[in-house]
C-alpha cells in the first residue's frame, strides 16, 4: 500500500523523447501520433531565423497527472476508471463501454484510444509491466538521460520524492481545478 | 409448506398470468399487413417522404455495416474530439422524446382539454424519437452489451451518463406503460404513468444537460446553463414536432378543436423562445465578459461560427417572428416555420457538442513540426452521416407503421 507520486525537475527536459519512446516500448502503445500516454510538450521559439531566442525554449514532459480527485474516474458510468491500491487512477479494459466521456472530462488529454482493444487507455506508472515485476521505477524515469523524472511512495517519509517535495519549490498543473495532481513540476 | 398453500400460491399465480394475457390482448390494435403498410395516398409528396425514408434506412444498414468492419475509424472522431455528430443526434432525438413527452402531459397529465387529442401521438411520438435515439448511440458507445452488463454490476454513481441512461431507461418503460393505459382510454392510470414518465424524463433529460455541466476541464460547458437550457428546448422541441406530425396527419387542413390547440401550443412557444432567446443572449454575454480564458475566447469564436447563426436564425427568430405576427394563427406557415425550426434544434445540438470541445486541453506542442494547437476541427464522416439520417429514416418508419397499427386520434 503505497501512495505513488512523481516529481519532474522539467527545466532539465531536453526533448529527447526517450521517455515516449521507452514508454511506448515498456508498455505496448500502438504506433501513431495519436497513440501516446506521456509527451514533451515545446514552447514555440521567439524570434525570427538566425535571431533566435534559445532560452525561450521550455519543455513541459507530460502524461497522466494521477489525480487524488479524478475527472475522469468521477464521469465512468460503470467504474471501469477506478483507484488502484497504490492510489493509481487505471481503466480495467473489460468494464469499459468506450463512451469516450473520460477523454473529454480529463483536463490534461491523457486518455486516448487503444486500438487492439478497443477502450480507453492512459499512464498507470507502469503498474501491470514494470511494478508488477518488482522494479521500483517507470519507464520513462528509467531512462531519461537529464533525471527529470523521480517516481516514489509520497506517504514513505524517507523516499527521494518526498525529500525533493519538501526541498524544493513546486507546482501542479492546472491545480485550480481541484483534481489534487500527483505530478509535481519542480521550480 | 402445507399443499393447500402451495395450490392456493399457483392458483393465485395462474390467475396472474391470466390476468396479465387479458390485458396484453385486450391492448386495441389494428391487424396490418404488409400491404395495408404499402396503401397510402400516392401523392408526389407522400411517395418523396416514402422513397426518403427507405433511403435513409439503406444508409442506416450500409452505415451500421461499415462501422461494424472499422470500428470507430469509420468516424471522424479523434483523441482532442471524441465525441462527433452521433452524440448529437443522440441528444437531438432524446430532446425530441422529452419535448413529446412534456407536450403530451399538457392534456393527460395536467388536464389541459385542449390538448388532450395529441396526447395518444405526442406519446407515441416521445416512444418512436427515444428508440430511435437509443438505435444511433448503440452505434457511437464502443461496447453497448458491456454497457447493460456493467452498468448494472458495477454502477458509477458519480456519472451523469450512468444517472441519465438508467433514468431513460426507466423513463421509456414508463412511456410505453402510458401508451397502453392511453389506448385502453384508462385515463387515470395514464395520468399516474404519465406523470412518473415526465418526472423521470426530466430527471434524466436535466442529467444529460449535467453530462456537459460538470466537464470543470471545458469553462464554455460548465455550470448550471446546460441541465436547465436542456429542458427549455426540450419542451420548444417538442412543439416543433407537435406542429409537424399534426400537419401531416391532417394535410395542414386543420379542424376548428385543432387549430385552437395549435394557437395555444404556439403561444406557449412564442414564451418558451423569449425565455431561450434571454437565456442564451445572457449565457453569451457572461462567457465573453472579463475575458476568461478558454471561455471568452471559445465564446466568440462561436459567435463567428454560421452554425450557431443557423440555430439562432430557424430556431428561435423565425419562428418567434412568425408567431407574434398574428398569435400563432397561421398554423400552416407554423407547419413549415417548425420544419425549419427542427433543422435550427439540430444544429443547436451539434453546436453543443462540438463547441464543449472545441478548444484544445494541451497548448504546447507535443510533436516535431507540429503548428501550435489552435482549435479542434472536426466534419463528420460519410459513415457517422448515414448512421445519422438513418436515425431519422427509422424515427418516420416507426412512426408510420405506429399510425397504422394504432388508433393515434384521440377518441370523442
Amino acid at each position: 500500500m503505497s501512495r505513488y507520486g512523481m516529481a519532474l525537475d522539467y527545466k532539465n527536459c531536453i526533448n529527447c523523447k526517450a521517455c515516449e519512446v521507452a514508454c511506448k516500448e515498456e508498455n505496448g502503445v500502438l504506433l501513431g501520433a495519436d497513440k501516446h500516454r506521456i509527451w514533451v510538450g515545446a514552447n514555440d521559439v521567439d524570434g525570427e531565423w538566425p535571431l533566435l531566442d534559445i532560452v525561450s525554449a521550455t519543455f513541459m514532459p507530460s502524461q497522466c497527472q494521477q489525480c487524488e480527485d479524478a475527472p475522469c474516474q468521477s464521469v465512468c458510468p460503470t467504474n471501469a476508471t477506478y483507484y488502484d491500491e497504490n492510489d493509481v487512477v487505471r481503466v480495467d479494459p473489460d468494464k469499459c463501454i468506450l463512451c469516450s466521456y473520460c477523454m473529454n472530462a480529463c483536463p490534461y488529454d491523457a486518455r486516448y484510444v487503444d486500438d487492439r482493444t478497443m477502450t480507453v487507455d492512459k499512464c498507470n506508472f507502469c503498474s501491470d509491466t514494470r511494478l508488477s515485476r518488482g522494479d521500483t521505477t517507470t519507464a520513462c524515469q528509467n531512462t531519461c538521460p537529464t533525471k527529470v523524472r523521480t517516481f516514489g511512495d509520497l506517504d514513505d517519509p524517507e523516499s527521494e520524492i518526498s525529500e525533493l517535495l519538501r526541498t524544493r519549490e513546486h507546482f501542479s498543473l492546472k491545480a485550480h481545478l481541484g483534481t489534487k495532481p500527483k505530478l509535481y513540476y519542480l521550480t | 409448506m402445507s399443499e393447500t398453500t402451495k395450490t392456493a400460491e399457483a392458483v393465485q399465480e395462474q390467475s396472474f398470468i391470466a390476468k396479465a394475457k387479458e390485458f396484453v390482448f385486450t391492448i386495441p390494435v389494428n391487424k396490418v399487413s404488409i400491404k395495408d403498410l404499402r396503401d397510402f395516398e400516392k401523392t408526389p409528396r407522400n411517395n418523396f417522404i416514402a422513397v426518403l425514408t427507405l433511403a435513409f434506412i439503406a444508409m442506416f444498414v450500409v452505415g451500421v455495416a461499415i462501422y461494424l468492419s472499422q470500428g470507430h475509424h469509420a468516424y471522424n472522431v479523434t483523441r482532442e474530439h471524441p465525441w462527433g455528430l452521433l452524440i448529437a443526434v443522440y441528444i437531438f432525438f432524446v430532446v425530441s422524446s422529452t419535448g413529446l413527452c412534456i407536450v403530451g402531459s399538457l392534456g393527460d397529465v395536467f388536464g389541459f382539454k385542449d390538448y388532450e387529442l395529441i396526447a395518444k401521438r405526442a406519446i407515441f411520438g416521445s416512444i418512436v424519437t427515444i428508440l430511435a435515439g437509443f438505435a444511433v448511440i448503440a452505434f457511437e458507445i464502443g461496447h453497448p452489451v458491456t454497457m447493460l452488463i456493467y452498468n448494472v454490476l458495477s454502477p458509477g454513481l458519480t456519472s451523469a451518463i450512468w444517472w441519465m441512461g438508467t433514468l431513460y431507461g426507466i423513463y421509456l418503460t414508463f412511456m410505453i406503460i402510458e401508451f397502453v393505459f392511453l389506448l385502453k382510454n384508462d385515463m387515470k392510470m395514464a395520468k399516474i404513468f404519465g406523470l412518473s414518465g415526465l418526472l423521470v424524463g426530466l430527471a434524466a433529460h436535466s442529467n444529460l444537460g449535467s453530462v456537459f455541466g460538470f466537464l470543470n476541464a471545458r469553462p464554455i460547458s460548465n455550470g448550471v446553463f446546460y441541465p436547465t437550457y436542456f429542458i427549455l428546448t426540450a419542451f420548444i422541441t417538442g412543439i416543433f414536432i407537435a406542429f409537424i406530425i399534426m400537419g401531416i396527419r391532417y394535410k395542414n387542413v386543420f379542424p376548428e378543436a385543432v387549430k385552437t390547440m395549435l394557437t395555444g401550443l404556439a403561444k406557449i412557444q412564442a414564451l418558451l423562445l423569449s425565455i431561450l432567446i434571454f437565456f442564451v443572449t445572457w449565457k453569451m454575454l457572461t462567457d465573453i465578459y472579463g475575458g476568461m480564458p478558454n471561455r471568452a475566447d471559445v465564446a466568440l469564436h462561436i459567435l463567428g461560427s454560421w452554425t450557431f447563426w443557423a440555430e439562432v436564425i430557424l430556431a428561435m427568430l423565425i419562428p418567434l417572428i412568425v408567431i407574434l405576427k398574428d398569435y400563432g394563427k397561421s398554423h400552416v406557415l407554423l407547419v413549415w416555420v417548425s420544419l425549419a425550426g427542427m433543422v435550427g434544434i439540430f444544429f443547436m445540438r451539434y453546436n453543443l457538442v462540438h463547441d464543449t470541445q472545441l478548444k484544445p486541453l494541451q497548448m504546447m506542442k507535443i510533436r516535431e513540426y507540429q503548428l501550435v494547437p489552435e482549435w479542434i476541427h472536426y466534419f463528420p464522416s460519410a459513415t457517422e452521416i448515414m448512421i445519422s439520417l438513418g436515425g431519422v429514416g427509422l424515427c418516420i418508419a416507426m412512426y408510420y407503421v405506429g399510425s397504422k397499427v394504432f388508433n393515434l386520434d384521440a377518441d370523442h
